[in-house]
């Protein structure tokens, strides 16, 4: 810890090694929106409720607004600026432009995240993807055609 | 797929991460803000004191009641001008500071001094004091064709009850926010507003500034619901203030518990309905009387009522609205205002007349089929209901409905249910911008902002296909009042008034590139008549030969810079006064109730509608699917809580104030029942709310023939379904 | 609104954490997403959080029939541990019930056990509740109480524990495992929770700057077969526990010789059923028995304003839960398991 109380930190941030100070306190959400404005992972609530802020750390999706940053030195994040491109985007990204399944998109870069973690896990019915999901809220209501594209994915 | 299912324009953009919403806009030199709130939910501000505050590390600011005095006088600056506390939690002072842990430390040591009085935190506390307001939303607030006391007086069946519903909060997922920077008298504002030119006019207005002088820009919203507006205004100008005072760019969100309180709320209603028939089942009157709370500060009345007076052929209709002021926070439009409460009293009802009556609930419905609005004495732009009351039976399997009670999956017992819904349409002014660039790419301009409705995508799709251009050559542009002037996004009517100005735009581009085809010799095109011209796929051909010419051709060789033409509609008013513009649907439920655990699922779901011209099937369906997903948690899950000793919301998070999630959401089965409406321009109703209501009576009916239960309040929980 | 700012620091080993969880103000943090929530309501004010995160406290491990978690387990290994998909299905099938994916991988066992109440004026800043600040009163006795106890409670609070893990292992009569500076010692479970009495801010007793290392169970295999954790709530997911009850049940020769019941959401603490579990004993496991459980399993509930319907609830979701138990035996017995 340094005088002014800031923490190093050194992170893998969405496969490139990153060296950061952040105060105690800052979240990884934080961190990530306001400190390195990588504003693709949202904040809707805060309070671990919502999942907008779904990011993943070595590979395991988390809530970052109830992550402590400096919990995470030395682990690798991955934010949804990671996982694919305007020219490039992953597979679910492109199912999700398919299936219509944002609207106001706001809940959409945690939806994605939590739906890629959730993929590694093989579910095999779409009651599987629901509650697999269930940490993602959408106000919007683009459920059915988030799980449609998760479920495409997952072959099903 | 549908050629005019085209994807969301901006999707691309939003599944990266790289669409930029307000509260992400990059400033050098930004504050951070947080408000500091009254624990009191009624009285005076006697003092604030900011000695410690300033003394906290990264401190810039403080503005308060004396810093916004100078803002001018209206019922948006009040609250932030007069240091009146009218419910709890009201910010009195708005903090700035180098970093939100800072600005919170700030806020934390300011000390306010209060003169506490005495406080109404419940609806049922002054119910002597409900009063009636002139208007409920944009209608008279009373209402009154026939005589109804004598009607019911002689019905042959008359069924009086009421009905419920809690307060429900909005809860975009994205929180309110502003960014906002002055540069001398100029000041750009970021915000996520639903409406970027009433935002300026307000801010012109409060800060004596000219309309020009104001930049309001949200390019992107995270869902607004009716909770993006003017209820906002007062805390975003605090943070214009501090901004404007320290004269470096500050920003302002509002935390996941501040959109209980200073945002709005869909509004308690209690609704006593009485309804009377003949021997035949036609409605011979209808009394619907409709007690709502509103605030201490401001008065507000949704349409609740409303539904009844136009919905259902019936002589005799008595509605009212009256009002209980208390001090909580001030309720305006949510989704489907008005007629997702008001059609959850109706068409209760009318499913308990259906039982009484022995007859079937569709059946009742259709026989009370309005053939014009008997409200307004006059006919309907265009009324579908009857299609879609059939499509909607047949498609859900209807006929096959079980005897109430018997059908069993499980623990679960199943129950059917149905609803009529309806929204009316409305339309306002707006203007649009098309560009034809030299290249043939389109540039489509309107200032009007998208919630997350399809904005976008609609009005791309429009001028492509007007003028024949594939939508990967489409670049649309809004939110913006640099833009032409559009709509506020509410009431579903943003498509509705774009339609018609995109249409003369559009119409003007065609004219002009026609003209000028057939008059350039150098054009294989040259002496065709223009009316034998179409547009498609990025050439202008003859429908009456193979003969065409990409439109880049012609336009390099005679508007090399490109081409543009504005085109602009009118509200409703000219032609208001001759027909009644509404969209209609048939909701259809099947729930199921675990009788022992009170435990209530919604399985299937099946929305007929027909609402004009349906310019993108895809986003149509995703926009009657989210409408009915927040009609299901209005129907089992919303209720904000207050506490009645201090006046304060309780579970103020998501944690507690439940909205469905993915695992709570039915198969979808979505009838779009075709209609052209020959009287509304461009033929298009909104459909975003009429997907909202209905569905929650569809839900009690559904409950009520699975197990017998009539639950007449919402939410409905496990504690109404396990009692006797 | 968020506490203030905090200072942090890592524990290099369970010795370190003692010592610096020792210090005044010293808060361990574990997962953070309890923590984390309450310091930002600004009901927890640390001045130093003492991360224990990286403690090597995270094994799920059986010793002949005793099985151990450790404390800093994430609930997602956990559930998701052979051991315990296979002999303790109870124990996954609570935490499963529990939060959502992305919570259960940062979570742990036992910031799971301590985490605090939901009564909304505990989580509300300024509102009277005594559990947060000694001697404020208690908003939810005359307030809102839907989510408040039915037993144990006191006049000074009402609030109910919500942790779903910790209904599960009540039921398996699991033992806290415990470090201080004195060395380790060793709480079962219900020992380990406290009823509010006048003191409703002390939740437990573990002393302060005390570890759970781990939680353990003892021959709680013998359930394997017949054990279930149904948790009712408004919603289908993603919901703390309206009433939960953990049911498991041992046969022989067709009668039941060992019952455990416990219901969360209903109590202080995680609550056994004692004699609901007693109606049970010798019995077979058929309607009769199973009412009886339900009946006695509520006597001497209190009911507030708001919660009333939970007695009701809680007896019919007993029942369920039993007769759960019991079709999955029978449905073990159809495919050739163990009768
Ligand atoms: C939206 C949401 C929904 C939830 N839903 C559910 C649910 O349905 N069911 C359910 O059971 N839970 C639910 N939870 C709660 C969640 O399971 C707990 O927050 C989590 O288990 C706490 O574990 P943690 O490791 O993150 O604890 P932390 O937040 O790190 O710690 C909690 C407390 O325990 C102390 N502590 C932690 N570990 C130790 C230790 N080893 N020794 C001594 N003290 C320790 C900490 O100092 C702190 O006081 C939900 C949480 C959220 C945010
Ligand atoms: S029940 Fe307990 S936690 Fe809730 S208000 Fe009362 S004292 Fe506080
Ligand atoms: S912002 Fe993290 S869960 Fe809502
Ligand atoms: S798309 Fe708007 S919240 Fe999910």
């Amino acid at each position: 810890m340094s005088d002014d109380g800031r923490i190093a930190l050194s992170l893998t941030l969405n496969g490139q090694p990153l060296e950061v100070d952040v105060a105690p306190c800052d979240t990884l959400l934080d961190l990530l929106r306001d400190q390195l404005g990588l504003t693709g992972t949202k904040k809707g609530c805060d309070m671990g409720a919502c999942g907008a802020c779904t990011v993943l750390a070595n590979g395991r999706r988390i809530k970052s607004c109830l992550a402590l940053a400096a919990a995470y030195d030395g682990e690798a994040i991955i934010t949804i600026e990671g996982i694919g491109t305007l020219e490039h985007p992953h597979p679910l990204q492109a199912a999700f432009i398919r299936h219509d399944a944002l609207q106001c998109g706001y809940c959409t870069p945690g939806q994605i995240l939590s739906g890629i973690a959730l993929l590694e896990d093989k579910p095999r019915a779409l009651a599987a993807i629901s509650e697999g999901m269930s940490g993602n809220l959408c106000r919007c209501g683009a459920y059915p055609n988030i799980v449609a594209a998760i479920a495409e994915l997952a072959g099903l | 797929m549908n050629p005019q299912s085209t994807p969301r324009w901006e999707a691309a953009l939003k599944v990266t991460g790289q669409a930029v919403f307000p509260a992400e806009v990059q400033a050098e030199g930004l504050l951070h803000a947080v408000l500091v709130g009254a624990p009191i939910a009624s009285g005076q501000v006697l003092s604030i004191d900011a000695a410690q505050a300033r003394l906290t590390p990264g401190f810039a600011d403080l503005v308060s009641y004396p810093e916004a005095e100078p803002l001018r006088a209206s019922s948006v600056t009040a609250l932030i001008r007069e240091p009146v506390i009218y419910f709890p939690g009201q910010p009195v002072a708005l903090v700035v500071a180098e970093s939100l842990i800072a600005a919170r430390a700030a806020a934390h040591a300011v000390r306010v001094t209060y003169e506490q009085q005495p406080a109404v935190s419940a609806l049922d506390q002054v119910l002597d004091q409900a009063y009636a307001p002139a208007m409920a939303g944009r209608i008279p607030a009373a209402s009154r064709r026939g005589d109804s006391e004598t009607a019911l007086a002689d019905a042959y069946l008359v069924v009086r009850e009421r009905y419920e519903t809690a307060v429900n909060n909005h809860h975009p997922m994205e929180p309110h926010a502003v960014v906002c920077s002055w540069d001398g008298a100029l000041v750009t504002v970021h915000t996520n507003t639903q409406a970027v030119f009433g935002t300026r006019a307000a801010i012109a207005h409060a800060f004596r500034m000219p309309l020009e002088d104001a930049r309001v820009i949200a390019r992107f919203l995270g869902g607004g619901f009716g909770c993006k507006g003017q209820l906002w205004w007062p805390w975003m100008m605090l943070a214009m203030l501090a901004s404007r005072r320290t004269g470096r760019p500050v920003r302002l969100e509002l935390t996941r518990a501040q959109l209980f309180t200073l945002a709005g709320r869909r509004q308690e209603t209690v609704q006593d309905m009485a309804l009377g028939f003949g021997v035949d089942g036609r409605l011979t009157a209808i009394e619907h009387h409709v007690l709502a709370q509103t605030s201490a500060n401001a008065e507000y009345s949704d349409t609740t009522a409303g539904v009844s007076r136009w919905l259902y052929a019936c002589p005799n209709v008595t509605t009212s609205h009256r009002l209980v002021r208390t001090n909580e926070p001030q309720p305006i439009p949510m989704r489907a205002p008005g007629v997702a409460p008001g059609t959850f009293a109706l068409e209760s009802a009318l499913d308990e007349a259906a039982m009484r009556l022995g007859l079937d609930p569709v059946d009742l419905r259709a026989r009370n089929y309005a053939d014009h609005d008997q409200d307004a004495g006059r006919p309907w732009s265009s009324n579908n209901l009857l299609e879609c009351y059939r499509v909607g039976a047949e498609r859900f399997g209807w006929s096959r409905r079980p005897a109430p009670g018997t059908a069993i999956d499980g623990c679960w017992r199943i129950g059917w249910g149905m609803a009529t819904t309806c929204y009316p349409a409305h339309r306002q002014p707006c203007r649009a911008r098309v560009r034809l660039e030299a290249d043939a790419s389109l540039l489509v301009q309107c200032g009007t902002q998208d919630m997350g409705s399809g904005t976008y995508t609609v009005m791309g799709q429009m001028a492509a296909e007007a003028l024949g251009v594939p939508m990967s050559r489409v670049t649309v542009e809004l939110g913006d009042t640099l833009l032409p002037e559009g709509p506020f996004s509410g009431g579903s009517q943003v498509t509705a008034s774009l339609s018609p100005a995109v249409a003369m735009a559009t119409t003007a581009l065609r004219g002009r590139l026609a003209a000028m085809a057939v008059a350039d010799p150098e054009s294989p095109l040259a002496g065709y008549k223009p009316e034998d011209l179409d547009f498609e796929n990025g050439m202008i051909r003859a429908r009456t030969s193979n003969v065409a010419e990409p439109l880049a051709d012609l336009l390099a060789r005679r508007e090399p810079e490109g081409l543009e033409a504005e085109g602009s509609s009118d509200g409703p008013d000219r032609e208001g006064q001759a027909f009644t513009g509404m969209g209609f649907g048939a909701v259809f439920v099947e729930v199921g109730v675990d009788p022992d655990l009170g435990e209530t699922r919604v399985r299937r779901v099946c929305g007929a509608f027909a609402a004009g011209r349906i310019l993108n099937p895809l986003l149509a369906n995703s926009q009657y699917v989210g409408g009915l997903i927040g009609g299901i948690g209005m129907a089992l899950h919303e209720r904000t809580v207050t506490d009645r000793a201090s006046g304060r919301i309780l579970g103020d998070g998501f944690a507690d104030y439940l909205i469905p999630t993915h695992a709570d959401i039915p198969r979808f089965d979505i009838a779009m029942v075709e209609e052209h409406d020959p009287l509304l321009p461009g033929g298009v109703k909104g459909i975003g709310m009429l997907g909202t209501a209905g569905v929650q009576a569809a839900i009690a009916n559904a409950v009520f023939h699975a197990v017998g239960k009539r639950v007449r309040h919402l939410p409905i929980r496990i504690e109404d379904l396990i009692g006797d | 609104m968020s506490g203030p700012a905090f200072g942090y620091c890592r524990a290099a080993d369970a010795g370190d954490a003692l010592i610096q969880g020792a210090r005044p103000g010293a808060a361990f943090l574990a997962g953070g997403t309890d923590l984390m929530q309450l310091w930002k309501m600004g009901v927890a004010t640390p001045d130093r959080v003492v991360d224990i995160s990286r403690l090597p406290l995270s094994a799920v491990t059986a010793d002949g029939s005793r099985l151990s978690i450790g404390a800093l387990a994430r609930l997602s290994d956990v559930a998701a541990h052979p051991l315990v998909s296979r002999d303790y299905p109870l124990i996954a099938q609570a935490i499963l019930a529990g939060a959502s994916g992305q919570i259960r991988n940062m979570a742990t066992v036992g910031g799971n056990l301590l985490q605090r109440t939901r009564c909304p004026y505990f989580r509300t800043e300024d509102l009277a509740c005594n559990k947060r600040m000694a001697g404020s009163g208690c908003g939810a006795l005359a307030g809102q109480n839907r989510q408040s106890a039915l037993f144990g409670a006191s006049a000074a609070c009402v609030a109910t524990h919500v942790s779903d893990l910790a209904v599960a292992l009540m039921a398996l009569d699991a033992r806290v495992e415990i470090l201080g500076l004195g060395g380790p010692r060793r709480l079962g479970l219900s020992g380990f929770y406290r009823l509010p009495g006048d003191t409703p801010e002390r939740e437990t007793n573990l002393a302060s700057g005390e570890l759970i290392t781990g939680v353990s169970v003892d021959s709680g295999d013998r359930f394997a077969t017949r054990s279930t954790y149904l948790k009712v709530r408004d919603r289908a997911s993603f919901e703390f526990a309206v009433v939960s009850v953990a049911a498991a049940l041992q046969l022989e020769d067709g009668v039941i010789v060992d019952a455990r019941l416990a219901a969360g959401g209903v109590a202080p603490m995680p609550w056994r059923l004692v004699r609901g579990e007693a109606a049970l004993i010798g019995r077979r496991p058929d309607a009769p028995a199973f009412a009886a459980a339900g009946a006695l399993a509520v006597e001497g509930a209190k009911p507030l304003a708001h919660n009333g319907f939970k007695i009701e609830l809680l007896r019919r979701a007993v029942i369920r839960a039993l007769e759960t138990v019991t079709a999955q035996t029978a449905a073990a017995q159809t495919i050739g398991g163990d009768a």
